[in-house]
């Protein structure tokens, strides 16, 4: 059951990185290991700062 | 040397056998002549070709022209900062790169290209996929990477010189404009006068909203959950829209004419430019991406589940230039047609932006440049295989114009028979009956047709049940990205407009600022909504103007991106391997100009902007506008292929100052970085 719920979250993983999902437990993770004096953005903060960037930036994000 | 010989026998035999299976398919595709073949022949000419590329010609690429080496640190690696540059697991990746290039393009061009008979089309996407797109998408993807993810005009503008870079941001806009025009007149195409597709995707635009909602208030950053319950609701609007479409009063509100639509599309566009990104569209991004992959898995599978046979011919005789769908010989017009899926110049700005700074090792760029391309022809080849399986006269009676149809199911019929395809008075209609639909007649653009396509391909799964859900699901699912390249395309045009307009006048370059974005999200909707707009009230039917545009632009742009390519070859001193991208370059400016010319200057007025403007007699109505728009027409293509002249003069300038020695070959590349990933490898 537990290996089952790992599996499945690795899986939930994947597929957030495939559609350019925010994964707010690998930013946790990053700050935790390059940045760890700075205090990590909440989920809210962390996600207007993922969409603005993925989204609202100038490069193109998709073809025709 | 006889155990490494036995060790090596099974791959071998593997490719020996791989390909006999692609020449099996090829040899079906050359002898077959008006019999109905099978659309597996198609798929193995098609799949053999693309591994052994892989195998073979990408490999070469990686090892000999560029050298990769896992032993230098990517961008990703180097500049890691959890924000754009990440390294990426390589499969998940090619996922990424694959939904960013991948959209309506090579599903629309195959479709209409299908006019001239399923092989020319079939052919192209596979030689020119091989040989010419997959190397453009390789070469950029893997220099940009060694220059941390520099974007393609930068790339222009150090490599060639300051005016290739404003040729080539000036390109970029301009084919954003005329790409978003073309698209959204094949989704005002699709959607006019049918009740069902249009509750669709209007229901989309509360579907988003809520969505949006969930990932910023309810649940933040939930992004899976939303589009789970997103995808539900969207399916539900699907099965809705049916009894929609049969309740009258319902049925007229979401009736709308073409002008009315497009009015709704520009609105839209304006909207989704200037609202906040996480209202409208990161949701609609998120569930189009979605839709994406599933639907094109799902048909993948269904079209090697059914195998449906061609009923299309394998060549018409419309590759003379007598096309009704649209005007011009097969060559040049068959390459221009099919841009996405063979070459596609848009894919140098994905392969330049996000991409590169994902990249984990520097051989990994094989399988997302080359293979992402590849997928994307495959994509193109199952557009192929659902226009080749539908009866001719069906085909016509879809895509030509009502200008040379007629207004009715008779008077098409007898224009088809004209053509020696056989329509009978009444199959239209039991048609349009079969798939929910008011009418199927002249129903341009190519989406409807690749819509009845996909639907019989689907439905076959399941013995042909549900014709109609599938139709509107096909719809569903083309006007849906389409919208998404809309609403996303219209964004950056605007940041780019910002960024030029920033040079004349400071404040205006300051992206957050509102004056700004509405004046500049207002002009870039304006530019394409013009074009969209007069598309279409074009009694030719605008397809045939604006596609034509569509296709020399983007290859201009591909131009562009192998004049670099070959450039930055040279500077590394392989110039005994500029042929890789110098034989796509030469093959693509021949094809472009001769179309761009033509498109000019043809005496046929079908075909020639200016001859046509000749034909418009004053007391015609909307006589002036009809002149305008064909002079400004071919002021566009006038000034594409000047930009491409410029961009490939300004190359050939720099690859003679560097091969006679007047300058040293010197490449802006990042420094080398030991990488921690190539351990172990």
């Amino acid at each position: 059951m537990r290996s089952a719920i790992r599996l499945l979250r690795g899986a939930a993983r994947v597929v957030r990185q495939i559609v350019g999902a925010p994964d707010y437990e690998r930013y946790l993770e990053h700050q935790a290991q390059h940045h760890p004096g700075c205090s990590p953005l909440t989920p809210r903060e962390y996600y207007a700062e993922f969409v603005t960037r993925r989204f609202g930036g100038a490069g193109p994000t998709r073809c025709c | 040397m006889l155990a490494l010989k036995m060790r090596r026998l099974p791959a071998t035999l593997l490719w020996i056998a791989v390909a006999a299976l692609g020449a099996a398919g090829f040899a079906v595709l050359a002898l077959s002549r008006g019999e109905s073949i099978s659309a597996a022949w198609i798929l193995c000419a098609g799949v053999a070709s693309y591994v052994i590329a892989y195998r073979f010609y990408a490999r070469f690429l990686a090892l000999k022209v560029f050298a990769l080496d896992d032993r230098r640190a990517t961008p990703a690696e180097r500049l890691g900062n959890d924000r754009d540059f990440v390294p990426t697991n390589k499969w998940v990746l090619y996922g990424h790169h694959f939904s960013a290039i991948a959209g309506a393009g090579p599903l629309i061009g195959p479709m209409l290209a299908a006019q001239f008979g399923f092989l020319p089309g079939t052919l192209w996407l596979i030689a020119g996929v091989v040989a010419g797109g997959a190397v453009q998408d390789f070469t950029i993807l893997v220099l940009s990477m060694r220059r941390d993810g520099k974007s393609l005009g930068q790339m222009a503008k150090e490599e060639i010189n300051s005016v290739a870079g404003v040729a080539a941001m000036v390109a970029i806009l301009a084919i954003m404009i005329i790409l978003l025009a073309v698209l959204a007149l094949v989704v005002v195409n699709a959607l006019r006068s049918s009740p069902w597709g249009l509750f669709i995707i209007a229901s989309t635009i509360p579907i988003a909203l809520l969505m949006g909602w969930w990932m910023r208030s309810v649940r933040p950053g939930h992004v899976l959950e939303a589009s789970a319950i997103g995808m539900a609701l969207l399916m539900a609007a699907l099965v809705a829209g049916q009894w929609v479409s049969r309740d009258p009063t319902w049925s007229r509100w979401f009736t709308w004419s073409g002008t009315g639509l497009s009015w709704a599309i520009i609105v839209y566009g304006f909207l989704a430019s200037v609202l906040p990104v996480w209202l409208l569209l990161a949701p609609r991004g998120y569930l189009s991406t979605f839709l994406k992959i599933g639907t094109v898995l799902v048909l993948a599978v269904a079209i090697m589940l059914v195998l449906p046979q061609t009923k299309m011919p394998a060549i018409s005789q419309f590759v003379d230039g007598t096309g009704p769908v649209f005007a011009g010989k097969v060559f040049p017009f068959a390459f221009i047609t099919i841009a996405c899926g063979a070459i596609s110049g848009f894919h140098a700005l994905i392969a330049s932006g996000t991409t590169p700074k994902m990249l984990m090792r520097e051989s990994e760029a094989r399988l997302i440049g080359y293979g992402g391309m590849l997928m994307e022809s495959f994509v193109g080849l199952m557009a192929v295989i659902a226009a080749a399986t539908l009866e001719p006269g069906v085909y016509f009676a879809m895509n030509v114009p009502a200008g040379t149809l007629g207004p009715t199911p008779v008077t098409a019929a007898h224009a088809i028979a004209q053509w020696g395809f056989v329509l009978h008075p009444g199959q239209m209609e039991a048609l349009a009956k079969a798939m929910g639909e008011a009418t199927l007649l002249s129903r341009t653009g190519g989406a409807p047709s690749l819509a009845v396509g996909m639907a019989s391909i689907l439905s076959g799964v399941v013995h042909g049940s549900g014709l109609a859900l599938w139709y509107h699901f096909a719809i569903m699912f083309e006007a849906l990205f389409i919208l998404t390249t809309v609403d996303a395309g219209t964004r950056v045009g605007r940041f780019m407009l910002q960024e030029l307009g920033g040079y004349l006048w400071k404040p205006f370059g300051r992206t957050s600022w509102y004056p700004s974005i509405v004046i500049s999200s207002a002009l870039i909707v304006a530019g394409w909504g013009y074009f969209l707009y007069q598309g279409v009230v074009d009694p030719l039917g605008g397809i045939n103007s604006l596609w034509p545009l569509f296709g020399i632009a983007n290859q201009l742009l591909a131009a562009v991106a192998l004049c670099v390519g070959t450039t930055i070859l040279i500077k590394m001193e392989k110039q005994r391997y500029a042929w890789v991208t110098l034989v796509p370059l030469v093959w693509l400016a021949a094809a472009t100009l001769t179309a761009g010319w033509q498109k000019v200057f043809a005496a046929d007025p079908r075909l020639g902007f200016l001859s046509h403007a000749r034909t418009v007699v004053p007391t015609m109505p909307n006589a002036a506008r009809l002149i305008f728009n064909d002079r400004l027409d071919a002021a566009l293509a006038l000034s594409f292929m000047a930009v491409v002249v410029l961009v490939i003069a300004a190359s050939a300038r720099e690859w003679w100052l560097v091969l006679s020695n007047r300058k040293a070959p010197v490449v802006n590349e990042a420094p080398f970085v030991e990488s921690a990933y190539a351990i172990g490898d």
